[in-house]
């Protein structure tokens, strides 16, 4: 039994101890006058035992959610700190080093002449006519590639010029334990955010006794740290628990008196509870805003807001180091945006037709059997997980499609194409419009059907004349929270549609949406700092926007049409 | 009461609702040109008998009809023969106003248009004219026929109502409690609207409102419990019934 | 609009135009019929499609091979210590086992293909079968281990396809030279050439109507530079020459080579890859795979494979060595326990669900444990308790656009905030519960608020009317009665929690697990793998036999799922109440 488990066990026993302690306790001040306690005498024992349990208990929450965080933290500044002298020998190494001083300088000479170049050959771009000089524009261009090159050269040898100082400064710590500590202190302070994670991430698995991605004795004494300070941590966390449940226990026991308004006092505390539990929906939503928000904004401050928007070419595929020039990847969003609404109009296309005439069915024409039968198909139909409907659109519709369309003379079709990936999503989403039309259509009132088949009119006479008029706000609604679905599926499009961001109108070809872009940037090992992986997020951004948007008006629609026939 | 002289005959007509009997037996001659009343504390099976008049109960799951009613003589408690025809024969009014969600104009001509009935659009406006005219609302929307029926007053949507179902040109037209939702003023003035109609249509009317069925009405009947309990000239029933219930319900001893 | 002639001309007209708003009404209602059908036929179709591609999942053959657990080999120290078996060298045990199955095979090529028929991963699982049973070490045991997917595939007639023919006429086998004539005084050999040079011929045809047609495309480009399409003509012309040739074999010798279809005969226990065939059809030449038992016998196979052996990753000797093992009984095809008992693995033939099942029950558990709770006490709250005001509003407009937002997005916030903020650890199923629970919650909140709602305000009032406080109401009365609705829809949210894969890739639920995570506490903070993430890992594997292993991984999420819902069914009719 971990120590964890030990101490939410001891938790448990004393919170009934509490329980029982105070409801004895008010037992025996009144004695056989139990008409003078003011609540039953169970709910002294709740007060005593939420006084006991809520606080420690909140304590080991906050320990279980952030006491690794804290550890982490810990033991990079007590390493770090160890190895404060070594790292300014180094710096000072750095700096007083004529040979790195010379190459960074040339580094940086480099880079500017290819800025310049950049500047020159797009203002070679920009004249027209007579004056444009192309010969000219491809001199400067590999001019400005050779520079490039010469300058990640430089930059190459500078970090190997780099390593080596490291490598000297490293050799002269001793070999033992407290060596090794500065050396894991050194690796921490110099690595870089990335790598400062990933030691930190070994070390973890080392602590833990589990297979690291390497091993080093730098490694193994950031996890003996590691070990150490977690130890202090649980102690410590220990002994706070244990106070505060005896500072609860014996501050509300104390409280108990005949006249106490203990069930008051419970209630009150309960209703925060049940409020505390509404308010985690509002987190929710401010943890997704302000997550996606604070990573679009530094996306935003590298790319700019209107060539994400309105930018046609979509190539994330960065630099390799973080300080490379030139080739920053291409983020014009539109391609996604182009690709994402093809599918959705494929979709609806299947979907609204057949979902809305299924509702008019089976609310108009079935009998009660056949809509017993009907209505938990299509119910299982909405049930099945996407990576279902994927694995379903890439191995049996997309070959279906090549083969209809290779027999119609198409050449070259592929298997992931927008129009698989639409078609099947469309079918995911008819059981979404059947039962949301079935509503709206059933809340249309009887008597609106009953003045028209009292005029002679047709079942079908009654249902496109009356009743869908009728119906048609909320089958907007419906159709609309149904766009806001197929825009946010995943799935899907991640199996079927293909990876490749074409601006095309064929959806024959391979087509790529915003999701499948957040999969393919976000899964895999990522830089959180990135220009790559923050474009993730600011295309959750515009999706999570472009829902939310969606959603409000549909409410909006469909509560409007509701209040109107209640 | 002379045969000739009888629009709807009814003969032993039993009304079941999946197991449950509502109606029992009901024996009826409505005549021409004149108002029917039919009265009776509610869940009597008054609506319930209206409804078999123009087949309604045809729309309700687990309803069966059984007996004879005759229209001029035709029998239409007949599974083959089409509830459309017939009730383009035999026009209704609910007790809720229910205008369809179009214009004014689409409402009044929501019936000659499914059925055909005009041949030119100036048509078309004549006849909806000619049925807004009838129920009297013609001066009160002519010059907005292009808002929405919805928009009207409850007592103006009862008598756009009324308009649609005169549109067609029906011979009867059923009201099932066509006041019952009103006020006094809007019911006033559909009750003199019956009035003037009964020249041209056979009108049956469900009321709960006694004075009502005394106001507008030559021939009432009275239902109580599935059985046609009493029926005659109105003013009989009402002022020498035969009938020991129909003096109760009339003095209002239970209702 | 006068009376005594509008009726009748209204119902004559009413009649006349009867039959075409009919027509137009069964029209309509066929509509919707065809909706309804269509729907349901997808429904069938994809359900039926995922069936079949999971069928060959459910079986393996297995290789029950007699191995010599020598001393020497698998306990170099000779101790019989854990540590000394584990330094055993059972990849060599395994190796032995399979050359004594086929002595005649020696070159290195040839071993290599031969090894080829199992996963190296075997020698492991021999390791640990041995390590559990250390008295095995000195005997002969039988160990089971399964064939490998490629050929297991072939053997189940998924992989390639071939024609069999059983011949029941004499053939004799005759040393010549280095290879064996095969002599079939029937001309047993007749059909078999025919076919093949009418395949070859059929070629020289396609390929003399595309010369032909680039010849067109010449006469027609007037003074452009044709040169480039003359040499591609000539090109042509030469190949369909040189495969007309190879059809007439005027030698007298049909060439098989390995860019014609595989031929095999197969007598007395033995098999001959053919490489050429006279053109009377009595003789045929090749080697042998695997040694017959005589050189003579009076029925044999004659199997074509259809594909070149060039054009396939299985070589014809593997395809013989599996025949021939199936046929001595070494092989056979039972029900597929690696599929349920085994993790993730490289080799599909290793590969199983049961690693993907328990971090499903790990994750929805956990979801369980977060959500229900926070989502039926935040219903109460909203229900029961909330004033009316800005901030209660705000809290209901938010919940309803939360179960709207894409569960993408979900798992966006568990990277950048649990991840990266609280420092969780990646991956995990603690970490997918909280991701799944914070996505589950609006739908319970929702649910337990509608069955909240239906229970009737007689209930509270009589409660509230016999002094019980609010709390004492809810608690004690309305709870209970809205229980059943609770419960319907924490499953409902929870069996779409089960099937969710995006926000599951977010945060690192997508990495290869070959390790079954233990269902328990520690287990949650181990790296792990769900059901539905499982099927995305395999969906297009490089291996072919991932794929019915993705479909049957499919099968057993779609058991839970209707299993879940099936549960929520059976409790809403019974303790459905009507109020």
């Amino acid at each position: 039994m971990s120590i964890d488990t030990i101490i939410a066990f001891s938790l448990l026993v004393v919170v009934a101890g509490g329980f029982y302690a105070g409801r004895t306790r008010a037992i025996r001040l009144v004695g056989d006058a139990r008409r003078e306690l003011h609540s039953l005498p169970n709910y002294y024992g709740y007060y005593v035992a939420l006084w006991t349990g809520l606080p420690a208990l909140l304590v080991l929450m906050a320990y279980a959610l952030i006491g690794g965080q804290v550890a982490d933290r810990m033991v990079v500044s007590e390493l770090t700190r160890e190895a404060a002298p070594l790292t300014s020998t180094y710096l000072e190494t750095l700096t007083n080093d004529a040979d790195y001083q010379a190459l960074t300088a040339a580094a940086a000479q480099q880079r500017g002449r290819v800025v310049e170049l950049n500047e020159e050959i797009s203002r070679l771009r920009s004249t027209r006519g007579e004056d444009r000089d192309p010969a000219m524009i491809e001199a400067r261009r590999a001019e400005q590639l050779e520079v490039l090159n010469l300058a990640t050269d430089t930059d190459a040898q500078a970090v190997r010029r780099q390593e080596e100082i490291s490598q000297g400064i490293l050799d002269s710590i001793a070999e033992d334990a407290g060596g090794y500590r500065i050396r894991a202190g050194f690796q921490l302070e110099l690595g870089g955010n990335a790598a400062k994670q990933l030691f930190m991430a070994d070390a973890r698995r080392i602590a833990d006794g589990r297979i690291a991605s390497r091993t080093s004795p730098a490694l193994d004494a950031a996890a003996a740290s590691l070990v150490e300070t977690e130890a202090l941590i649980r102690r410590s966390v220990a002994g706070l628990v244990i106070l505060m449940a005896i500072a609860g226990f014996g501050l509300s026991r104390f409280q108990i008196a005949p006249s106490f308004r203990a069930r008051n006092n419970v209630e009150r505390l309960v209703l925060v509870v049940l409020f505390l539990s509404s308010l985690i929906a509002i987190l929710t939503t401010v943890g997704i805003v302000a997550s996606l928000l604070f990573e679009s904004l530094r996306f935003f401050r590298e790319v700019p807001l209107q060539e994400f928007l309105f930018g046609l070419q979509w190539s994330p595929q960065i630099a390799i180091r973080a300080d490379q020039v030139g080739q920053s990847g291409a983020f014009g969003a539109v391609p996604l945006f182009a690709g994402t609404a093809m599918i959705t109009l494929i979709a609806m296309v299947v979907a609204v037709p057949i979902g809305l005439f299924s509702a008019i069915y089976l609310s108009e024409y079935a009998g009660t059997r056949f809509r017993q039968i009907a209505k938990p198909l299509l119910e299982i139909l909405a049930g099945i997980p996407t990576v279902v409907y994927g694995f379903f659109a890439l191995l049996t519709v997309g070959p279906f499609i090549r083969g209809i369309f290779g027999a119609l003379g198409f050449e070259d079709v592929v298997t992931q194409s927008a129009l698989s990936a639409g078609l099947v999503m469309g079918v995911m989403i008819i059981p979404f419009i059947s039962s949301l039309s079935d509503d709206v259509i059933n809340s249309v009132p009887q008597t609106l059907r009953d003045g028209s088949y009292a005029m002679g009119a047709t079942k079908s006479e009654t249902i496109r004349q009356v009743v869908l008029p009728a119906a048609l706000p909320g089958i907007v609604g419906a159709v609309l929270l149904a766009i806001s679905r197929a825009i946010g599926e995943t799935m899907i499009v991640v199996m079927a549609a293909g990876q490749g961001a074409n601006l095309t109108a064929n959806p024959l070809e391979a087509v790529t949406t915003i999701t499948v872009q957040i999969v393919m940037l976000l899964t895999g090992d990522q830089e959180f700092d990135s220009v790559k992986t923050l474009s993730a997020f600011a295309l959750g951004l515009v999706l999570f926007i472009l829902t939310l948007i969606m959603n409000i008006i549909a409410l909006r629609v469909v509560r409007r049409y509701r209040e109107k026939y209640d | 009461m002379s045969e000739t002289n009888s629009k709807v005959e009814v003969r032993d007509v039993d009304v079941f609702y999946g197991d449950k009997q509502a109606l029992n037996s009901v024996s009826i001659d409505i005549p021409k040109n004149s108002v029917t009343a039919f009265i009776g504390p509610s869940g009597c099976g008054k609506s319930t008998f209206l409804r078999c008049l123009n087949r309604m109960n045809d729309t309700i799951e687990g309803a069966r009809v059984e007996g004879s009613i005759k229209i001029d003589g035709e029998e239409i408690n007949d599974k083959h023969l089409d509830p459309v025809i017939l009730r383009a024969r035999v026009g209704m009014v609910f007790q809720k106003p229910n205008p369809f969600p179009k214009s004014i104009y689409d409402n009044v001509a929501y019936g000659p248009r499914i059925h055909g009935l005009a041949q030119s659009s100036d048509e078309l406006d004549d006849i909806v004219e000619q049925s807004l005219r009838k129920a009297g609302l013609w001066e009160e929307v002519s010059d907005r026929l292009s808002h929405p029926g919805t928009s009207l007053s409850g007592g103006q949507q009862q008598r756009l109502v009324i308009a649609r179902a005169i549109a067609v040109n029906p011979e009867v037209i059923l009201m099932d409690e066509p006041c019952s939702a009103l006020d006094p003023i809007a019911t006033a003035r559909i009750e003199g609207l019956i009035d003037e109609l009964r020249e041209n249509y056979c009108i049956v009317i469900v009321t709960h409102s006694m004075q009502q069925a005394a106001r507008v009405s030559q021939q009432t009947a009275f239902f109580h419990l599935g059985d046609l309990v009493e029926h005659g000239p109105t003013e009989t029933i009402f002022t020498n019934p035969r009938e020991q219930k129909t003096q109760d319900y009339i003095m209002g001893r239970f209702g | 609009m006068t009376e005594s002639v509008s009726k009748p001309a209204i119902k004559a007209a009413v009649e006349a135009r009867l039959a075409k708003r009919y027509r137009s009404e069964a029209r309509f209602r066929s509509l919707g019929l065809a909706a309804i059908f269509s729907a349901v036929a997808i429904l069938v179709i994809l359900l039926g499609s995922i069936g079949m591609q999971s069928l060959p999942a459910y079986t393996a053959n297995e290789i029950f091979l007699e191995v010599d657990l020598d001393r020497d080999l698998v306990d170099p120290q000779g101790d019989g210590s854990e540590v000394s078996l584990r330094e055993g060298s059972y990849a060599r045990v395994l190796q032995n086992a399979m050359r004594e199955q086929f002595p005649e095979v020696r070159a290195r090529r040839d071993l290599r293909q031969l090894f080829q028929l199992y996963t190296a991963l075997n020698a492991p699982r021999l390791m640990d079968e041995v390590i559990e049973d250390p008295s095995l070490v000195g005997t002969r045991y039988r160990f089971r281990m399964p064939l490998s997917d490629d050929m297991d595939l072939y053997l189940k007639g998924e992989l390639l396809d071939q024609s069999e023919t059983r011949m029941n006429t004499a053939l004799r086998a005759e040393e010549e030279g280095r290879s064996i004539a095969l002599v079939s005084d029937n001309a047993g050999f007749a059909t078999l050439l025919e076919n093949q040079r009418a395949a070859l011929r059929n070629e020289a045809v396609a390929l003399g109507a595309s010369a032909d047609e680039l010849d067109l495309r010449v006469q027609a480009a007037g003074d452009e530079d044709v040169s480039a399409l003359v040499d591609r003509i000539a090109n042509l012309r030469e190949r369909q020459q040189g495969l007309l040739d190879w059809a007439d074999a005027e030698d007298g010798v049909f060439r098989l080579d390995d860019t014609l279809p595989s031929v095999i005969v197969e007598m007395a226990g033995g098999a001959y890859k053919l490489d050429g065939v006279s053109v009377d059809g009595t003789r045929a030449t090749g080697r042998a795979v695997v040694q017959p038992e005589s050189q003579s016998a009076d029925s044999w196979n004659l199997l074509v494979v259809d594909v070149p052996e060039s054009r396939r990753r299985s070589s014809d000797n593997q395809l013989v060595w599996s025949r021939v093992l199936r046929d001595r009984g070494v092989i056979e095809e039972h029900t597929n326990r690696y599929l349920f008992g085994n993790a993730d693995s490289r080799e599909p033939e290793l590969a199983g669900v049961r690693g993907a099942l328990h971090g499903s029950i790990l994750t929805i558990l956990i979801a369980l444990i977060l959500s229900v709770p926070v989502g039926v006490f935040a219903a109460i709250y909203l229900e029961e308790f909330a004033p009316k005001n800005p901030v209660t509003d705000l809290i209901e407009v938010n919940i309803n656009n939360l179960a709207a937002v894409p569960s993408i997005v979900f798992g966006m916030l568990g990277l950048a905030v649990f991840i990266n903020v609280f420092g969780l650890p990646r991956s995990s199923p603690v970490l997918g519960g909280l991701v799944l629970s914070l996505m589950t919650l609006p739908t319970i909140i929702i649910a337990t608020r509608a069955a909240m709602k239906a229970v009737p305000p007689s209930i509270r009032d009589a409660a509230l009317g016999i002094g019980a406080s609010q709390t004492q109401t809810v608690f004690h009365h309305v709870l209970p009665l809205a229980a059943p609705g609770i419960l319907t829809g924490s499953i409902i949210g929870l069996s779409r929690a089960l099937g969710e894969t995006a926000p599951l890739l977010m945060i690192g639920m997508v990495a290869f697990i070959a390790e079954t995570p233990s269902l328990d506490i520690e287990g949650m903070t181990q790296p792990a793998t769900v059901l539905p993430v499982q099927v995305f890992l395999w969906y297009d594997g490089a291996e072919r036999a991932f794929e019915p292993r993705a479909a049957a991984a499919i099968m057993v999420l779609l058991g839970l799922m209707i299993s879940f819902n099936a549960l929520a069914i059976y409790l809403r009719h019974k303790f459905e109440r009507r109020w």
